[in-house]
């Protein structure tokens, strides 16, 4: 019987990590359900009147998710990007959604009654971000990286320099210059 | 404009945002000198920043957090698509969520399985959701779910499938004991499926509890073809070894993936096998047959290791036949299968008939019994060596005068020092005698005199030194000896894990997010009965990390003839305790003890080098120096002295 080496397993480990786009659908649905769950503490926690910050409950969801003693770094941080993804994937969806069945949809037609339906500004607002947000990582990928983790994924300064193993100072200027771009593009636009 | 002039633009910006706002305008006159339309770009990115005040500092979350309740739950409900009427939210099932619908047309219940609209626009996957279509609904057999309708409807896709009434067998193991005949007559149904499906070319390639339903009559239903594959192309196949691999990794569980499988190798109908018998496994047993602390873990237990026998002697060939490493040593169709189960179940049914005499069929439960008696006379008479070990009263060795500090001593009496206090912990930690080679002693030196070193720490910060962490200790240890000695967990282990993990800081956290004094990750805490905000309660804290040890302790069983093990466990979890034993079987002076790791640590993983190497021998100097305060200069009383008796 062949032995799977610790170098296999590392090997493995990576594979999943880098995983290309079919791995991150994977990953998808369940890191769905812990974004659920953030959100759901969020809001019980605006009701009582205290603010959460989103990067603890984001750290809190991926212990849940890993459960381990001692975790692997690198996976934390892959852990983080996804789930930045997912929500931004979301967000942008149900925006859409949003301002489809405004403009006489047929199919996505959201409920009037729905209590959780997103104003028709906010869900402008998100698309004209998206729309930024992809042109400028045709012209600066990490910067939409960096904005992605920030704005989506709700992670600090330094768990933003973590993930994408750089330094604090990059992550600084990324973000300043960023919200520059992003701010003028969009005030542009409308 | 191209990333080139934007390097360009960003880099005057830069420059400018780190000046003071009223030096901005003069630095661009000077940075952009002939080049106007930087000079423009610049002054209105740095307006726009100016201006730009909270725009997006705020997370999404802070704003969108009720849209994403909303989404899904009360969101569909209510919605009309194609001729279906969405009741209710079932579940997600892997890449979709699935509801329970209403046709409209023919006024019957269905599931309604959505691709969600974040996904549709995603090409494989939506290529996985139409082949889950075409091959489940090319099968027709009782126990595979009907297809009614795969369609899409301005641009969303879905799978009508019928409703079934049930639980899955994933909800039925956890809330009931299932009885052997209702276990075999689930799993032939299955088996009877799979035969069919298997003819057809199709393999579901993801068996497992969650994708069998039993319906309250007893009728079992395999679902979700979610990664079924058609078997006959060699382009499908190629295509189904890719989905495999990073599926695989990916997904909610890799229990019950053959070692073909989880190796990324090309999948036939007898990885289905495979899989239907880690779930007979599992339902007899009510534990699964390869199982870890992580996902590579129980990797290398698919691949490498033989699971526990079952009771049952009949299904236990059946079982080994199933999960035979080699794809050749298993059943080669389900048809096989399926008359092995159906003549295990008449054995079982015979011997339940004779049962009358008992003596001669020794029921299932006589040798976990004898199991049991066996670790209670074991922990008895544990218990009885740790209170009389030097532990409880004060050791005689430690109350009388030291005959020279340790600071004193030659390197020579140094070690010899270190090698005997090692014996004595040893002793107290129940530990068989075993005699260190001179690599082991040294390991436990440098960490002897490391700690030797900073008795009194760096002047100004005497926090971190040695002297303080024994004095914080001193509290503690009354309660740490009642809540181990209760698990019958060597008081010894008890007192000092906290030297090494927390120092005896009752709220150090780690940025990994272990906490208190046992440094216990959250999720172990609460599998413990500790809820998160009582991390920093070292008397709810102390009984827990008591039972995580002593769990291990049994965990591991009669793989730990040393209890240097239950340490390394306590530090890497015992698969992978497990694991090292493994690999270093049959190396030479191979002994069950972790001085045999150390000894071997060259050829084991850079995770042990770098940290368990260590973690065991600090946790012997900081037994040494608290157990013989005096050669340290220290006036705290050896720490196991002050446990109440």
């Amino acid at each position: 019987m062949k032995t799977l080496a610790a170098d296999n397993l590392t090997g493995l480990l990576v594979e999943w990590r880098d995983g290309d786009k079919a791995a991150l659908d994977r990953l998808m649905p369940l890191v769905y359900d812990e974004l659920r769950r953030i959100a759901h503490r969020y809001v019980q926690h605006e009701r009582d009147g205290h603010t959460l910050q989103t990067s603890a409950l984001v750290n809190e969801a991926y212990l849940r998710f890993a459960g381990q003693r001692k975790v692997d770094w690198q996976n934390r941080a892959h852990f983080f990007a996804v789930t930045a993804q997912v929500m931004r994937h979301i967000l942008i969806d149900y925006a859409r959604r949003r301002r489809y069945a405004k403009h006489g949809g047929e199919v996505r037609q959201v409920p009037i009654e729905d209590a959780a339906e997103m104003s028709l500004q906010r869900a402008g607002e998100l698309i004209a971000l998206e729309e930024a947000l992809d042109e400028l990582a045709k012209l600066d990928a990490r910067k939409s990286q960096v904005v992605e983790l920030r704005y989506f994924g709700g992670l600090s300064l330094e768990e933003t320099a973590e993930v994408l193993e750089i330094s604090l100072m990059t992550v600084r200027r990324d973000w300043r210059a960023a919200k520059a771009w992003l701010y003028r593009r969009i005030k542009h636009d409308s | 404009m191209t990333p080139e002039r934007w390097q360009q633009v960003e880099a005057v910006l830069q420059e400018a945002l780190d000046r003071p706002p009223l030096e901005r305008a003069s630095f661009l006159d000077h940075a952009c000198a002939g080049d106007q339309e930087l000079k423009e770009e610049a002054s209105s990115l740095i307006a726009a920043y100016d201006e730009a005040g909270a725009f997006i500092e705020q997370p999404a979350m802070a704003q969108d957090a009720h849209v994403l309740l909303g989404v899904d739950s009360d969101a569909n409900r209510g919605r009309q698509i194609g001729p279906y009427r969405i009741i209710d939210r079932l579940g997600a099932g892997g890449m979709a969520e699935v509801y329970l619908a209403q046709d409209t047309r023919l006024n019957r219940l269905v599931a309604l399985k959505l691709l969600p609209a974040y996904f549709a626009s995603d090409d494989a996957r939506l290529r996985r959701f139409q082949s889950e279509a075409r091959a489940a609904s090319a099968l027709n057999h009782p126990n595979i779910l009907t297809i009614h309708e795969v369609g899409e409807s301005d641009g969303e896709y879905f799978i009508a499938t019928e409703f079934i009434d049930g639980q899955t067998i994933r909800e039925l193991i956890k809330t009931q004991a299932l009885s052997i005949e209702d276990v075999l007559d689930s799993v032939e149904q299955v088996a009877s499926a799979l035969a069919v499906a298997h003819a057809a070319g199709i393999v579901h390639r993801d068996i497992k509890p969650e994708n069998i339903m039993r319906r309250p009559d007893g009728l079992v239903k395999i679902l979700d073809f979610g990664i079924a594959k058609l078997s006959e192309s060699a382009e499908d196949l190629k295509a189904g070894f890719r989905t495999q691999t990073e599926m695989g990794l990916v997904m909610g569980t890799v229990n019950y993936m053959s070692p073909e499988q989880a190796r990324g190798l090309v999948v036939d109908e007898r990885t289905d096998i495979w899989s239907l018998g880690v779930v007979l496994y599992e339902m007899v047993a009510g534990r699964l047959p390869f199982s870890g602390d992580t996902r590579a873990d129980t990797i290398v237990a698919i691949l490498d290791r033989e699971p526990a026998p079952l009771a049952e002697a009949p299904l236990q060939s059946i079982v080994n036949k199933c999960l035979s490493k080699e794809v050749s040593g298993r059943y080669s169709t389900a048809n096989e299968l399926l008359a092995d189960l159906k003549r295990a179940r008449e054995q079982l049914n015979n011997v339940d008939a004779q049962s009358n005499n008992r003596e001669h069929h020794p029921s299932r439960f006589v040798w976990p019994m004898i199991g049991v008696l066996v670790l209670l006379v074991a922990a008895v008479v544990g218990a009885f060596v740790y209170n009389r070990s030097p532990g409880t009263s004060a050791p005689p060795e430690a109350t009388a005068a030291p005959a020279k500090l340790y600071a004193q001593m030659s390197e020579r009496e140094r070690l010899d020092f270190v090698a005997a206090q090692e014996q004595r912990i040893s002793a107290m930690m129940g530990d068989r005698p075993v005699k260190l080679n001179d690599d082991a002693v040294r390991t436990i030196k440098t960490y002897v005199d490391r700690y030797a070193s900073r008795i009194d720490g760096p002047p100004g910060s005497d926090e971190g030194s040695t002297k303080a962490i024994y004095e914080r200790a001193q509290p503690y240890v009354p309660l740490i000896a009642r809540s181990f000695a209760a698990r019958k967990v060597p008081i010894i282990i008890g007192i000092y894990l906290p030297a090494i993990e927390s120092a005896y800081q009752p709220c150090a956290e780690s940025d990994l997010g272990a906490k208190g004094l046992f440094q216990l990750m959250p999720q172990t805490a609460r599998n413990y009965g500790v809820a998160r905000g009582d991390m920093c309660n070292e008397e709810k804290m102390t009984p827990a990390a008591a039972h995580f040890v002593a769990d291990h302790m049994a965990e591991l069983g009669e793989d730990a003839e040393s209890i240097t093990l239950v340490l390394v466990s306590y530090n890497r979890g015992a698969q992978s305790v497990r694991d090292i034993l493994r690999q270093l079987r049959g190396t030479e002076n191979y002994e069950r003890n972790f001085w045999t790791l150390l000894a071997n640590r060259e050829k084991l993983d850079e995770a042990f080098r770098r940290e368990t190497a260590g973690y065991v021998p600090s946790f012997f100097a900081a037994a040494i120096i608290g157990e013989n305060p005096e050669t340290f200069g220290l006036n705290t009383p050896p720490l196991s002295s002050l446990a109440a008796d």
